[in-house]
Order: structure tokens, then sequence, then C-alpha cells
């Protein structure tokens, strides 16, 4: 990648980044928000993270390239989701995560 | 302004972020390398573009050989997310400052959204804790993408296990959130808009449209179920990217307007 490559990618991606990133905040900060629309904020968190596994861990032709392969993240989730109900934490999730998933794969 | 003390609870509340942005950053460096670009450049793109999505695709795509005007409009498609946990922060940067607002808005990922809202629901947090959990995770970043860049070639990490360190803190952030009626439809939603996406080749903006899906479902939801409003909840119609806005047409404030841009 050339330097005027480096330089257009990083003026593009920076700036329309930033404008997702810092515009919605200051288009409601300051004002009074409406009581619906407090409510679909509150929606977000949920609704991201839902949106942000099911983008790491599922797709339409997961299983094409065999069983296990897709298998091995989803059964790793299994074991994700009893340490971080048990724990609730981040840390510990994560830790069993790359464990289990790496030990999986070795199957 | 800073207290000591809230450096602190930032410092911890950034750690699991900051080991998995050691774990992923260092591949992402090294993908970096392989297409050429060196220290100062990769430095230069998780300091002034900071988004571990961006900064893998962009290498990718480079090798794989797409043109360069589709690489900028992939990932500033998948980017688009962003607006929604600047949008879900609004409420709790009402009354600060314009520039820490703007800081704190400008540094937020995936990870240190889920984070930074998990914390301002337990309560004892602040924007300006938010705002050091952030530098802390781009500083994790940045020092492990540069360390990436220079050792490129002599160590090796398997990134498909590394990355799930990040899937699992989302799992966790998931599983953890309280769950009601309102809650469970918007994540079965979401799941399933995301599939949809995928399924109909949308993988860039299958999260946001997948978490719009799943905000304007559960807000219907909602409004339905709390019949005493009088308006909004009947229009929200799960149908696409539009739901955020749709979600919000009962009213006519302005402010509303500006929350999906295309």
């Amino acid at each position: 990648m050339s330097w005027e490559e480096f330089w257009i990618t990083l003026i593009v991606c920076g700036l329309t980044m930033l404008a997702c990133r810092v515009l919605p905040l200051f288009l409601l900060k300051g004002k009074d928000l409406p009581e619906n629309l407090n409510r679909a904020l509150g929606f977000i968190p949920p609704a991201a993270f839902a949106a942000l596994v099911a983008n790491d861990l599922l797709a339409p032709d997961m299983f094409v390239g065999g069983f296990w392969p897709a298998a091995a993240p989803l059964a790793a989730t299994i074991c994700v989701v009893v340490v971080a109900l048990k724990t609730r934490s981040l840390l510990w999730s994560a830790v069993t995560g790359v464990a289990a998933y790496a030990l999986l794969l070795l199957i | 302004m800073v207290e000591r003390s809230h450096i602190k609870d930032s410092f911890k509340a950034a750690i699991p972020i900051m080991l998995g942005y050691v774990a992923i950053g260092i591949p992402c460096g090294i993908l970096c390398a392989a297409v050429g670009l060196n220290a100062l450049q990769v430095f230069l793109f998780s300091a002034l573009f900071y988004s571990g999505a961006g900064q893998f695709m962009i290498p990718n795509m480079y090798l794989s050989g797409s043109p360069l005007a589709s690489i900028l409009a992939s990932v500033s498609l998948v980017n688009t997310r962003q607006m929604l946990y600047a949008a879900s922060f609004a409420p709790a940067c009402q009354n600060i400052s314009k520039p820490l607002a703007f800081f704190f808005a400008a540094t937020v990922t995936d990870e240190s959204f889920g984070v930074s809202t998990r914390k301002f629901e337990e309560g004892d947090w602040s924007v300006d804790r938010a705002l050091m959990l952030n530098l802390f995770s781009q500083s994790s970043w940045t020092i492990s993408n540069v360390v990436g860049a220079l050792v490129s070639g002599l160590i090796d990490i398997p990134l498909q296990i590394a990355a799930f360190a990040m899937t699992s803190i989302f799992i966790c952030l998931l599983v953890t959130q309280k769950m009601t009626d309102a809650n469970v439809i918007a994540i079965v939603c979401a799941m399933l808009g995301v599939f949809a996406c995928k399924s109909f080749g949308l993988s860039g903006p299958a999260i946001l449209i997948g978490a719009l899906i799943g905000v304007a479902v559960a807000f219907a939801y909602a409004s339905i179920k709390a019949k005493g409003c009088p308006s909004g909840g009947g229009e929200a119609l799960p149908s696409d990217q539009d739901g955020m806005r749709t979600s919000g047409k009962g009213e006519t404030h302005p402010s509303n307007e500006g929350e999906v841009r295309p």
C-alpha cells in the first residue's frame, strides 16, 4: 500500500468513522429527549450485543466447510455463557472462551 | 477535574478490553505490515481511525485485490453501527461539556460501549471515567498494533482463536442483560436480523440493520404493552434500517431525523 493510498484510506475512513461516532450524540445532546425516544434508546444495548454475537457466530453458509469448524465456536459459547452467568466477569468470560475454543479445535 | 480514584476505576474496568486488544492488536499489526504499512502508518491508523474491524478489513481487502474505492465504502459501511452507540450514550452526556462529550464519543468502540453501558447501569460511573476507559483501551490497541507491525514474521498468533476473546466479551455482556420480555424480543430479532442480512449478502451493514430491527420490534412491543402512550408504537415496523427513525416518528422532534444517516 503506497503512502498516497494510505492517506486516502486514513482520511476517508477516519472521517466517516468520526462522523458516525460523534454526530448522533451531538444531535441529541442538550435537547429534552422525548419519552418514546428514550425508550427506544434503551433497547440499543441488548440489540447491539445480540447483533455483535450473531455476527461473530452465525452465517448462512457456516456449515459448508464441515460441521466441527462451525460447531466448535458454538460449543465454546455454551462454556462462556455458563461462566458469564456465574461470575458476570468479562475477563473470566474471555479467558474461558479462548481456552475452550482452542481446546475444542484440538479435538 | 480527574480524580485519582476515577482513574483506578477506569483502569480496572478496562483490563478485559486491554488484554483482548493485545490478543487481536498484534495480529492486526502483523497483517498491516503484510501489505507494506510501516509502524508509523499502523500507529496513525490506530490513533486516528481506531477501529478493530476496519483495521482488519483494510489489509484483508487490499491483499485480495479490491479497488481502493470499494475498500473505503465497505469499511465505512461496517462502521455505521457506531451511530447506535453514540445515540445510546446521549442521555448520559446531557449535562457534560462539549469537549468531554466529543472526546468520549470519538473514542468509543464495540467493547468500550459494552463495558461503559454496563457500568452506567450499575451506577457509580461517569463520562470522565468512560473517556479514560476508552483511552486505556485505545492505548492498548495502538501499542499492540505497533508491536505487531515491528515483530511481523517473528511471532504468529492464531487469530481465529484470539478473536474469540472479543466474541466472549460480547456474549458475557449479552447474557448479563436484564432479561425482560422486551429485551428478549430485541435480542432474538437482532440475531435473526443479522442472519437475514448475511443471507441477502448484506454482511457489511448486518450489525447495524440487525440491531435496528431488534430495537424497532422491541420498541413496538413495549409501546403496545404500555398502552397509555398515545403515539409511536404502531408505526414501528421492523422492515428495514429505517426502523430507528420510524420508531421516533410519533414525535415531531427535529433531532430524531439525524439518527439514521445514509
